[in-house]
């Protein structure tokens, strides 16, 4: 078989390395088959969202005892009167698992016995820009490939004409919206075939997808159809099979030339479904269409998805700005989860909720709470996960996590554990190390698996 | 099938020869033992170590013997490595087995006496004898393919050759004129000459320098602002231009301050220890980013010309090679010196540390004429003022009484028309509601209200804009009229402006019953050490290019510029004021978004309002300063607030007019050329501050023992007499002859840039996990070669004067799977040329590439939104204008957190690390980028149009494109692709003029009128389809 032969076997999936992923078999059988993190960014206060402290506002007002703080990181509140900041809100409890909820979120309530608190996260890093590379990287040190990189390498992609691991963001309506560097979704230091693709809710859906203007899809075709062409002549004579990639990756552009304007055009959804989510705007970048689009993606196979609200870093007016972004991603998120269980998804679709750290049992300006990252949560839900338990706890008064602390690296190797991979055996050499997303560290929370 | 050869392969020196440990040995145990038995003493198990040969050779407390020379049999390594129970080495939990050929290989080696050898890397370099008369880059490479039974392949075609040394020695490709005279004479080395000479080499080698230092333009961390960098790229231009010795290159940079009677051109140099990322976050920990900073410079500094990485000892010894924590910190040390804070400002007077100003000498001479008149006239208007103080202190109690009765207040006017003059909407709100979102620097408000006045730009966002304001004041006198900019959150540019990063507004003009209202003297609310070059003055300086608004990042609150009438202006109940609002700034959009027109008739009203907006969703202005009421109330009366009360009467006083009109005319036109003088960031020396061991590299462990400057331990010892060691110390050694990594390191990755692969694959890793040299005699002969002057272009006409560089590049079947990497160079490669280059490329051969050496970073097009995600401040690109739209890859501003998506497509680094070796990667995301980015369509239709214009007919068209492009002739069936191309878009133009003229159109270079619009939309899709093709981006 010649290599112009061999090309058209090879396409299209060509965002992946080969047809599959470098982790082909699987380590162990996989119970997640994509991954759909939504991503809170700014730190999204556990206090006011998932983790209750009833002692904390008895304490409210009083100094912050010294045993908690002493010798730990502060950021804003350095050199500052540490002061107890009781939770802004009521919680309640949910379904039958009981789950404890802020009553801000009575959506996320709903689906409770659908889900898995893990209120032990911690992180390492308490500025914003550090925390996200290493929530994303595994490693402050940047160029290292994000997760979604990662599980993109190891396991492929099975969409036929869109990336295999793409990114959304959503802004908030609190103005503390978070700078998000593209490193966030690098390939880092694999081929950056495997970074994430950002998709846009203004402008071009993805950067250069429409033809330019004057250019029709015909003379689009027929141009691609010429360069192929010429491309192929060329292979003939030298038999390079980066020609024959070559050919292949335009064959796949045109594609997603016609793919994502489609996938990106909500308007035949049913209004029910637009009211599930809270969708008013379909379309419009908002966290509510973008989950929306997310389950979308999920069903055309996309690996790995991840969005992005940039809108959490609360250091004053909490109570404000966390009912406004209660408004904003609550229903959305409870309805991604409803709308994949009922298509019979969720039970091979991780779903993730969380930020890159979370915010002080103390005050900031009287009425917000700082960066903190000695204990915080997380919610997970479908593939693979045991639904309507809670896991892991803080101290008292919301500090530091106490039981069953779970570190990045360890929440890394549990997500990668559910995709069929041993997060130990997913490496590539970097500067003579093998280089991995959960560097030299990572257990398996085995606690949480169904 | 190419399994099973990789093993045959790998067995194969076992029936050769006897086993060398650094060849055979070494690369397994680093790979499987020396994680638990190497030189990190935390990791190491059963405290057995086999990294070195007596301590493998000792019995352990519990009785193993590792190895026994010459006795494989009773050497525990063997027997373990062997074993098929629980015992085997290494363990099953370490997922590494160990191949039966590379358990023979132990076996044999032990057999043979277990012969240790010290690290290649770090062994003196040898100068191996090369036989005179031949290059000996062919004399080693043949020699290796003779020991191989491979031959070298035959000189390239002419075409190819000078095709290849053409980008690889330019970055771009050679015009069909140079390959005509080369295939005539052939005469290569004058063509190497000719190419070195030119500074596009300099453009080209510089590239792969800046990679390894991470030059940016921006910040890296958080809001990712532009610090000023661009003269450090400008040094290593020149540097690569005038082909200054590698060992002068390196003091600069690493210790150029430190010379005697540095040269402006040494400190800028300096600024290679400033190209780590810093961060303006509030709320960082000062030790925690200083330690960040220390790290990554020990991290570079040791990959860039020791190929060592060091990074592994931030937190623990390193695993595989002999270097130590305390090794790291020691680096680390060097720079300790580096005057610097954790938090970097960004923004204001303090902005990014130490800077050095790099004035032309005219513009010193006008600084330093400006500043004497300012002197003057401040000198003038101090002397009158203090014959007044009697008036200023009754003055003083006039005002505050004003003020209190809000008579200082400004009088927003209720237009009654509004038009722009390039086609923005402006809606006009007087008393219909307006939603109003304010950003306070920590929460969000927002209300729905009246506008009171405010005009609102919407639709089309065209670059500048002129905006045109009438009103009726009523009756009444005034003294001067406001331009009052109103935040809005929806707003791109820092909230105020509809893109950019700022809101400029080049001058103001006003006139009524139909003459022109004259304004003498401009004030504005925001700080202008923020913003210098936009000082109020020039709103009214009658320069269209200059103007008032702000320019840095911090000021996003509602801004306020004032002017003065020159003499107060009588309204009568009908009179009509217009208002004009050029906005003409080269910077793109720097438009305002929502504004107001007031006026004031108090004795001058200042440009004020009250710091936070008020829950009603809007600032509230007041006329007067913050500090000057405070100052006036509580009669607290700090330096600065006298001087700003003392600055207010001086400018509201009539007498004093005249003198403070002089003082702000002079300032502005000084701050204007102030931040016109280019600036760099340099390196400040200063008292070193302490470096400690920290340990697991945690910053908040201060029990580590404190360590000075050293070079790593086991490679040399510095001998400074007890002084302590400096950066100058530190690069002295590294281009010193004892130290065996400089050289090899560099020389490796020239090799690199010309064969597209290193000697050593892993250019960022000569210890012992990186690769070993596939030929080591030639690394070491280049090494010596280069260390003799440290000559940087005698290295690179050495490679490329080579047969082995010359050959040719065509797929052999016999190499196929004997070296299907190419790394016994018994032929050249071929790939897909650097990020850079494929942009430089298409421009170059569509003839729109803009040729200018050095310079400030430019801004190529780049979609709309796709900085959306960045704030702190909020922003939206502007791109540069005419020739700076046109220019090299190199020039491209260097967004670290969002790079220039055509670069990011095409590989190019972020350079937030360093980086020694890009990948090469082919993905769908190029083929949009080359299909459909903007400059790309722009270069298919500008190439068109010379096509036209150098075309007798189609058919020769095509051939004059193809060489144009390629360097050859197409063949008869790539013609007849294009043909069919080209008549199938000709007809469908022809049928649909419209888009015809939008194609030709994309851009902002000049269409040429003469040419039809259907024959150069149709001949645009040929050119761009040759622009598209593989072998357009190729180098072979």
């Amino acid at each position: 078989m010649g290599l112009l032969g061999l090309n058209s076997l090879l396409s299209p999936r060509l965002f992946a390395a080969e047809s599959k992923g470098v982790v082909n078999p699987l380590h162990h059988p996989a119970k997640a088959k994509r991954v759909i993190f939504l991503y809170q960014a700014g730190g999204p206060s556990h206090l006011e969202t998932f983790d209750f402290k009833p002692k904390l506002r008895s304490m409210d007002g009083q100094g912050m005892p010294d045993s908690f703080t002493k010798g730990q990181q502060i950021a804003q509140l350095q050199g500052k009167e540490l002061k107890c900041f009781g939770p802004q809100y009521d919680f309640k409890t949910f379904g039958k698992s009981q789950q404890r909820i802020c009553e801000l979120f009575p959506h996320i309530g709903s689906v409770a016995d659908d889900v898995c608190v893990i209120r032990s996260m911690m992180g390492e890093q308490i500025n914003h820009d550090p925390a996200h590379t290493l929530m994303n990287t595994g490693s402050i040190i940047t160029g290292r490939p994000s997760m979604g990189s990662w599980v993109l390498y190891g396991l492929g992609s099975e969409a036929e004409d869109l990336p295999g691991f793409v990114v959304l963001l959503s802004s908030g309506r609190g103005g503390q919206n978070q700078p998000i560097a593209a490193r966030q979704w690098s390939a880092g230091l694999l081929p950056s075939k495997f970074q994430g693709v950002k998709f846009n809710s203004a402008g071009d859906p993805v950067l250069y997808i429409h033809n330019p203007p004057g250019m029709s899809a015909k003379l689009q075709h027929d141009s691609i159809g010429a360069i192929n062409a010429l491309n192929k002549i060329e292979n003939a004579a030298v038999q390079d099979p980066e020609i024959a990639t070559r050919v292949a990756q335009y064959e796949m552009a045109f594609k997603m030339q016609s793919s994502v304007p489609g996938l990106m055009d909500m308007s035949k959804e049913p209004q029910s479904m637009l009211d599930l989510y809270g969708a008013g705007h379909p379309g419009d970048g908002s966290f509510a269409s973008n989950c929306l689009l997310a389950r979308r993606l999920a069903e055309k196979g996309v690996r790995f998805i991840q969005l992005y609200h940039r809108d959490w870093d609360h250091h004053t007016g909490l109570k404000t700005n966390v009912a406004l972004k209660a408004e904003e991603v609550d229903r959305a998120t409870a309805a991604l989860i409803t709308d994949l269980k009922q298509r019979g998804m969720l039970d091979d679709t991780l779903i993730v909720w969380g930020g890159e750290f979370g915010r002080t049992p103390m005050s900031q300006s009287g009425d917000g709470r700082d960066h903190h990252i000695k204990g915080f949560s997380f919610l997970v839900a479908g593939g693979g996960v045991k639904r309507g338990i809670s896991y892991g706890a803080t101290d008292e008064l919301g500090y530091a996590a106490e039981e069953n602390p779970v570190a990045v690296a360890d929440f890394h190797a549990t997500m990668l554990h559910l995709l069929g991979i041993d997060h130990k055996r997913l490496a590539v050499k970097f500067q003579g190390l093998d280089a991995r997303l959960t560097g030299i560290a990572g257990n398996v929370i085995r606690d949480i698996l169904a | 099938m190419r399994w099973t050869l990789c093993c045959l392969l790998a067995a194969a020196p076992l029936i050769r020869a006897e086993v060398s440990f650094n060849r055979d040995i070494r690369p397994i145990m680093a790979d499987t033992c020396f994680r638990c038995h190497g030189p990190d003493k935390n990791a190491r198990m059963m405290g057995l170590r086999l990294d070195l040969r007596d301590e493998a050779l000792k019995t352990t407390k519990s009785g193993v013997t590792p190895i026994v020379p010459g006795d494989p049999d009773r050497s525990a390594i063997v027997q373990r490595v062997f074993a098929t129970d629980k015992k085997v080495m290494p363990p099953a939990a370490a997922h590494k087995e160990l191949t039966a050929a590379q358990k023979a290989t132990i076996r044999q080696w032990v057999a043979e006496g277990a012969k240790y050898e010290g690290h290649w890397a770090y062994q003196p370099v040898q100068r191996f004898a090369a036989p005179a008369g031949q290059n000996p880059i062919d004399y080693f490479i043949q020699a290796r393919l003779a020991k191989e039974g491979l031959k070298a392949s035959p000189e390239a075609d002419g075409r190819t050759l000078l095709r290849r040394v053409t980008l690889d020695l330019t970055g771009l490709p050679p015009t069909p004129e140079e390959v005509a005279a080369f295939l005539k004479d052939g005469d290569y080395e004058r063509v190497v000459d000719r190419l070195m000479a030119s500074p596009r080499y300099a453009e080209m080698q510089a590239l792969h320098w800046l990679d390894a230092v991470r030059y940016a333009d921006t910040c890296g961390f958080h809001g990712d602002n532009v610090f000023p960098a661009w003269p450090y790229r400008d040094y290593v231009l020149r540097a690569f231009r005038d082909n200054m010795p590698f060992d002068r290159f390196t003091r600069e940079q690493i210790a150029g301050d430190l010379l005697p009677n540095a040269t402006a051109d040494q400190k800028v140099a300096s600024a290679y220890n400033r190209m780590n990322r810093t961060s303006a976050e509030g709320g960082l920990q000062p030790k925690e980013y200083l330690a960040k900073y220390a790290a990554d410079r020990a991290r570079t500094t040791s990959i860039v010309w020791l190929a060592s990485t060091t990074g592994c000892a931030e937190c623990h010894d390193h695993k595989f090679d002999p270097i130590t924590s305390r090794d790291f910190y020691s680096m680390e040390a060097f720079f300790a010196d580096i005057k610097e804070s954790g938090l970097v400002p960004d923004r204001g007077s303090k902005a990014w540390g130490s800077l050095l100003e790099l004035p032309t000498d005219a513009q010193r001479a006008k600084q330093q004429d400006l500043k004497s008149r300012v002197d003057a006239a401040k000198k003038a208007l101090e002397e009158k003022a203090a014959t007044m103080t009697a008036r200023e202190q009754q003055w003083e109690k006039d005002v505050l009484a004003a003020y209190q009765a809000g008579k200082l207040n400004w009088k927003y006017q209720r237009p009654f028309a509004a038009k722009s003059q390039n086609g923005a909407k402006l809606t006009i709100y007087n008393d219909e509601p307006v939603d109003f979102t304010y950003y306070d620097g920590g929460t969000q408000l927002g209300e729905r209200k009246p506008g009171n006045g405010v005009v609102i730009a919407s639709g089309p966002n065209p670059d500048n804009e002129t905006y045109t304001v009438s009103f009726k004041p009523g009756e009444g006198a005034w003294t001067a009229l406001a331009v009052h900019i109103v935040q809005e959150d929806s707003l791109p540019g820092e909230r105020l402006a509809r893109g950019a990063d700022r809101v400029i507004v080049t001058e103001v003009d006003a006139e009524m019953s139909g003459s022109n209202l004259k304004f003498v003297l401009a004030n504005q609310s925001n700080n202008p050490d923020v913003s210098r070059d936009v000082p109020a003055m020039a709103a009214i300086d009658g320069d269209p290019k200059t103007g008032w608004g702000i320019s840095g990042p911090g000021d996003n609150n509602d801004i306020m510029l004032a002017l003065r009438f020159a003499e107060k202006l009588r309204t009568q109940k009908d009179s009509v004021i217009t208002v004009r609002l050029h906005q003409d700034s080269d910077i793109r959009r720097a438009t305002a978004g929502r504004f107001r027109i007031a006026l004031s008739d108090a004795e001058y009203s200042w440009p004020s309002f009250e710091k936070r907006p008020k829950k009603d969703g809007d600032s509230s202005n007041t006329g007067l300063r913050e500090s000057v009421v405070k100052a006036l109330e509580a009669k607290e009366r700090t330096d600065e607030r006298k001087k700003a009360l003392h600055a207010h009467f001086e400018w509201m006083t009539p007498e004093l007019q005249p003198l403070v009109v002089e003082v702000a005319k002079l300032e502005a036109d000084l701050a204007i050329l102030e931040a016109a003088i280019p600036k760099s960031v340099v390196t400040e020396a200063t008292e070193p501050r302490e470096m400690r061991i920290l340990a697991r590299g945690n910053f908040l462990d201060e029990s580590g023992p404190v360590v000075q400057p050293a070079v790593p331990a086991f490679l040399a010892k510095l001998d400074t007499g007890g002084r302590r060691a400096t950066r100058l110390d530190l690069a002295n050694w590294l281009v010193s002859e004892k130290n065996p990594l400089t050289a090899r390191v560099y020389a490796n990755r020239v090799w690199r840039q010309f064969f597209g692969i290193g000697i050593v694959k892993t250019l960022d890793d000569f210890g012992s996990q990186g690769e070993w040299p596939k030929h080591p005699e030639l690394l070491d002969w280049l090494a010596t070669e280069f260390m003799r002057d440290w000559d940087m272009k005698h290295l690179v006409r050495t490679i490329v004067m080579s047969a082995a560089y010359r050959q040719s590049s065509a797929v052999r079947p016999d190499l196929e799977e004997r070296d299907p990497d190419n790394r016994l160079i018994a032929r050249q490669s071929r790939y897909r040329v650097d990020a850079e280059e494929v942009r430089d490329i298409e421009l170059s051969v569509a003839g729109l590439l803009v040729e200018k050496f050095g310079g400030p970073s430019v801004k190529p097009y780049q979609p709309d939104g796709y900085l959306a995600t960045l704030n702190f401040p909020k922003r939206e690109y502007a791109a540069s204008r005419g020739d700076d739209l046109y220019r090299r890859g190199i020039y491209t501003l260097w967004q670290r957190t969002f790079l220039q998506p055509s670069m990011l497509n095409f590989d190019a680094p972020s350079r937030e690390e360093c980086t020694v070796n890009r990948v090469n990667s082919n993905t769908p995301l190029q083929a949009l980028d080359l299909l459909n980015d903007l400059i790309y369509v722009e270069t298919a239709r500008y190439f068109a149009q010379n096509i036209l214009k150098n075309a007798k007919n189609d058919a020769s068209a095509i051939d004059w494109a193809f060489e144009k492009a390629l360097s050859r002739k197409p063949l008869a069936e790539e013609r007849k692709v294009l043909l069919g191309l080209y008549r199938e878009s000709l007809a469908e133009f022809r049928k649909d003029p419209k888009a015809a003229t939008e194609l030709i159109h994309t851009g902002e270079a000049p269409v040429d009128p003469s040419l039809r619009a259907a024959d150069l939309a149709a001949m645009t899709t040929v050119a761009r389809a040759i622009l598209n093709l593989h072998e357009t981006i190729t180098r072979n």
